[in-house]
């Protein structure tokens, strides 16, 4: 028994040291950076201790650092809510079958293979004021001005279409495998039981598709959280405040303005602000599955 | 694509010209070093496109010294060249440095003193290059010794780009006398700069013109904004270094700095009030789409960088506007001139790069046999011709230049002739940091979010802040 185990722990070594050396240690490091004042620009560059909440402190207090959490927050409610609805139709439509089918699950899952870089130029070569298309369209037929680079409001939704855009096919696939997975039992006695479509797609296919579900929900929101990269080539984080969501936010204090040790706390409360939104999340979604039960 | 072509045609006969004078002198130099790889990082520029794809490949071909330049984003460059020199990790044997950060690598000691470098090693000295060839733009890669940490292989001018054309049209003309009462001319005033940028929108309007009445590089989440606005506008009207008291490094008026004060906010509001009249891609224009709307017709007017303002005067294949381009210095507030004159203030910004050689590379020597082949006189003219930059002072005398300096209407000549009312960055080793404090007040203004004044109050506290956090305030 002992051999067996220490074979196994000698094939999995390889593994948790990767795991240690790329996650473990320069978590450590941020978390260690994190508790001091430490700016290259500065006059003294070295690391500044001056407590450990220092930058803690600092962080609860700074009104641009909180406003992204929320702006983080409500960008990936909202995302979350719209995919996952899109998904689900697409998904159950996907299970009958229709002419075209193939050709349709295959062009609906092309976004999914396109790097975050990429999506974000596309829709800026679609959407910039006076080149792109689709500003000309709506101001030709709908008299609508698209200007995100002015309007605040137009800037988070345009980038709201584009996460939507980019991984509700996710969301589909992976709702689409769950789906056809499912026990065809209880859907023969709901029916023999004399349950219309609702009912089923309420009392039975919701239900059963609370493990697949929690594990899309948890995967999108994780990813919604640290959106950067379509919104940096998008936005830029712009018009003022209007998308600068937390992870452009901690990019630019650290990159740009070369805060180091501030923006090592930030990471770390960002993080811990996910998990906790992950653990109510999981814990509100298990709870409700078991009273199902 | 054409220029580039033609630059590396002229650029072997200058290299077979070369072959009987300093050839065979690089080629013994860089015997030992045959078969290394140099690897750079700097701006896609055109003159970072002319080094890597022509000078390069005649290093390459001299002394089997390969180098790979990775001309990049502005974005990108300075996050993969910060990180390796930051890590130490010896990614990059050079590195583009822009004017505006070089006090800053120097503030981290990030790169290699060259002058020290070559004094260490006399064999690596090359004949033919001396650093008295360089115009002063080499002043600013000097540290306090006048020891040299970078080789300047781009410099220009910010200048104000007119279309000839559109001035020129007899309906124009008298159009505008009857609306405004005077001639229409290119803008030497920054209320004739209004006038003239209202005109144009209304005017291209009429006539069924995809074009507007200035350029506005005012990217609502892009840098090129602020840089805009305090290397460009601000300047202009006399407001200089940001605002900032150097000597007690405060930029509020109320602590004895100018940001918030009436020359910074007559600027502002200057600039802000000019996006009516401005392409409706300016919001999200940095310096690379201002230089595609000029070149596409899109704008009557506007402050150009220089590194464009040859290609939209010359190249047909790119530009729209061959011909009918003119060049002029920008518009100043009274007195502006007088003060960049004696060198108590400057119109606008002085742009460019050099590579430098980080502490961390590998091939150290190598590479400064690489930057020596970059300075040498005989690439200047061909150089010139394909970015439109002048680093060395005899570039400007050459015939080829010449000839192109008269297709672009003379940039060349006003560089060289006006080069000293412009200045480079202020001498800030937290620009980075500064400027990013500066950032979301200049989009806020732009974006209508916030007034002028405002967005400049809050401005200057956000870069006080900064200024006192990095412990430069006394």
């Amino acid at each position: 028994m002992l051999s067996k185990n220490k074979t196994g722990w000698l094939l999995l070594s390889p593994t948790i040291l990767i795991l240690v050396l790329a996650g473990l240690v320069p978590f450590i490091y941020v978390l260690y950076v994190g508790f001091f004042q430490w700016n290259p620009l500065a006059v003294d560059p070295s690391l500044q201790f001056e407590g450990f909440a220092s930058n803690y402190r600092r962080l609860i207090f700074d009104e641009v650092f909180l406003e992204s959490i929320w702006r983080s927050i409500k960008f990936s409610v909202v995302t979350l809510t719209i995919e996952l609805s899109l998904g689900f139709i697409l998904a159950l439509s996907l299970l009958s079958s229709f002419p075209l089918k193939s050709f349709f699950r295959s062009v609906h899952t092309l976004p999914l293979v396109i790097a975050p870089i990429v999506v974000g130029s596309i829709f800026k070569l679609f959407t910039v004021q006076g080149l792109g298309p689709l500003p000309h369209i709506l101001k030709d037929y709908f008299g609508y001005t698209l200007n995100y680079g002015l309007n605040a409001d137009q800037a988070f939704w345009m980038i709201v279409i584009m996460d939507v855009w980019h991984w509700t096919p996710f969301v589909t696939l992976t709702l689409l495998a769950g789906l056809s997975a499912l026990p065809q039992d209880p859907y023969e006695s709901a029916k023999i039981d004399g349950a219309n479509n609702f009912q089923i797609f309420t009392y039975i296919t919701i239900p059963m598709m609370v493990p697949v579900l929690i594990v899309v929900i948890f995967i999108r929101l994780m990813d919604s959280l640290k959106i950067v990269d379509e919104v940096w080539m998008l936005t830029g984080g712009g018009p003022g405040y209007a998308t600068r969501f937390t992870g452009i936010h901690i990019w630019k204090e650290v990159f740009e303005k070369r805060y180091y040790g501030l923006g090592s706390a930030m990471s770390i409360l960002y993080l811990y602000i996910t998990i906790v939104i992950c653990w109510v999340l999981y814990s509100v979604m298990v709870a409700r599955g078991k009273n199902e039960d | 694509m054409r220029k580039i072509l033609f630059a590396l045609v002229a650029s072997i006969f200058s290299f077979s010209a070369m072959a009987g004078g300093h050839a065979d002198w690089f080629k013994e130099a860089g015997a030992p070093y045959k078969g290394t790889v140099l690897q750079g990082v700097a701006e896609n520029t055109p003159p970072g496109q002319f080094a890597g794809e022509v000078l390069a490949k005649e290093f390459e071909k001299l002394t089997g010294i390969k180098v790979q330049l990775e001309n990049t984003s502005w974005d990108q460059m300075y996050d993969k060249a910060i990180k390796d020199m930051e890590a130490n990790s010896g990614i990059y044997d050079f590195v583009y440095i822009e004017q505006d950060i070089v006090y800053d690598y120097l503030n981290r000691d990030f790169l290699v003193n060259i002058t020290k470098g070559l004094a260490d090693n006399p064999d690596l000295q090359a004949p033919g290059v001396s650093l008295d060839d360089f115009t002063t733009f080499i002043d600013y890669f000097k540290d306090g010794s006048g020891d040299v940490f970078g080789v300047p292989m781009e410099a220009f001018i910010k200048v104000y780009l007119y279309r000839k054309d559109l001035f020129e049209r007899a309906d124009a003309k008298a159009q505008f006398r009857s609306q405004y009462g005077y001639g229409l001319t290119p803008a030497t005033s920054f209320d004739q700069y209004r006038d003239n940028a209202e005109f144009f929108t209304h005017f291209c309007a009429e006539q069924g013109m995809e074009c507007w009445g200035t350029t506005v590089q005012g990217h609502t989440g892009h840098p090129a904004s602020t840089y805009e606005f305090l290397e460009s506008i601000a300047p202009s009207f006399g407001l200089y270094n940001w605002g900032v008291n150097m000597d007690t490094y405060q930029s509020c008026v109320e602590n004895g700095g100018q940001l918030n004060g009436g020359r910074a906010k007559a600027a502002l509001n200057f600039w802000t009030q000019l996006l009516p009249f401005a392409p409706p891609e300016a919001l999200q224009s940095t310096w690379s789409e201002v230089g595609s709307s000029f070149a596409a017709g899109r704008a009557a007017q506007g402050w150009v960088y220089g590194e464009n303002a040859a290609w939209i005067a010359t190249d047909a294949e790119k530009s729209a506007v061959v011909g009918n381009v003119g060049v002029m210095l920008p518009p100043t507030a009274p007195g502006v001139m007088t003060q960049a004159a004696s060198g108590n203030g400057y119109i606008g910004y002085y742009d460019g790069g050099a590579y430098g050689i980080p502490h961390s590379s590998k091939n150290k020597e190598a590479t400064m046999l690489w930057l020596q082949y970059v300075a040498l006189n005989e690439h200047q003219a061909d150089w010139a011709i394909a970015g439109g930059r002048i680093t060395h002072k005899d570039t400007y005398a050459d015939p080829k230049v010449m000839a192109v300096d008269e297709q672009a209407d003379g940039y060349f000549t006003l560089m060289r002739d006006t080069g000293y009312l412009y200045a480079g960055a202020p001498p800030y080793p937290f620009h980075g940091a500064g400027r990013g404090a500066i950032d979301p007040f200049i989009y806020s203004a732009l974006a209508g979010e916030m007034t002028p004044e405002e967005a400049l109050d809050g401005a200057c506290q956000a870069l006080d802040t900064v200024m006192a956090d990095l412990g430069y305030q006394n």
